[in-house]
């Protein structure tokens, strides 16, 4: 039977010139809820310029998000032991099952609603390295969004540090990066891998090819 | 005024609190889902569509809050 199809096996050319150890060979698709991926596909942000592109994307290690859980967690408890704090005071507190109900479906519908908040807040304050800048985006709060950005090439002094038990045993740390000029400063907090995140930018303002 | 009527004034007064608060709240969920709107232009990665069902899921609970607070209480 004749051949219809045949499949290219020519590798594109991206992946043909990328050497070894390099970060494009080791480009993966970033994975839900990621909070380091180096040259990740499938990402875009706001004011990404079409060659521009994102070498080291990060937010805070996952970790940050336990206490909230843990929190969220406890507070589902407390519709539970609450009756019985009632039942200690009946002359004072009798409350008919309709605000019982309503009071308890309130009560879960408002963790919720404490924990999506949070994961949102942790989910979109990131920090973004391109080829040609640093991005550090900042949710402060639901209406309150901070937006900076610096030139790889402003990049005078870049340091890191690693705090405490948990910093240490999950590695990750903040990362300072000093810009020349008025332009801000900037702190990348609780980042995994800090001392690689360092290598990286590092590499990128020395404008080598950046390999791990 | 006699002590069920201001019994059952004061209850009205505490269900139309409660209704009033859960039209604020239900407002706050629509804020978080038109934010998680507004974040997902900024960063657009595949796993933010989760978050966007969490938000539209939260702001159902709290309209269903809602309507459940004016019929039954």
């Amino acid at each position: 039977m004749p051949t219809l199809f045949e499949a290219s096996h020519e590798e594109s050319p991206k992946a043909k010139s990328a050497p070894k150890g390099s970060l494009r060979e080791k480009a993966t698709s970033l994975k839900a809820f990621a909070s380091y991926a180096l040259h990740p596909k499938g990402l875009h942000f706001e004011t990404q310029e079409k060659e521009e592109e994102i070498i080291l994307f990060l937010r805070q290690h996952l970790i940050f998000l336990i206490p909230w859980l843990v929190v969220g967690v406890f507070l589902c408890f407390v519709p539970v032991v609450f009756p019985f704090f009632l039942s200690a005071f009946p002359d004072y507190f009798s409350l008919s099952p309709s605000y019982v109900i309503v009071g308890t479906i309130f009560w879960y519908v408002a963790v919720f609603g404490f924990c999506l908040t949070k994961t949102i807040h942790w989910y979109f304050n990131i920090f973004i390295v391109t080829n040609e800048r640093i991005v550090d985006i900042d949710f402060i709060n639901l209406l309150h969004k901070e937006f900076s950005e610096a030139q790889v090439t402003r990049i005078q002094d870049i340091s890191y540090n690693t705090k405490g038990l948990l910093g240490t045993m999950f590695n990750f740390g903040d990362v300072s990066i000093q810009t020349a000029g008025e332009l801000p400063n900037f702190i990348f907090e609780g980042v995994p891998k800090p001392s690689e995140v360092v290598e990286i930018i590092s590499d990128i303002s020395d404008g080598k090819e950046v390999t791990l | 005024m006699t002590p069920d009527t201001i019994q059952s004034l004061s209850w009205l007064l505490i269900k139309i609190f409660t209704i009033v608060g859960f039209g604020i709240y239900a407002l706050f969920a629509g804020v978080i889902v038109r934010q998680e709107q507004l974040m997902a232009k900024v960063l657009e990665e595949a796993s933010e569509n989760f978050l966007k069902v969490l938000a539209f899921i939260h702001l159902g609970a709290a309209l269903f809050l809602l309507v459940l607070a004016i019929f039954i209480l």
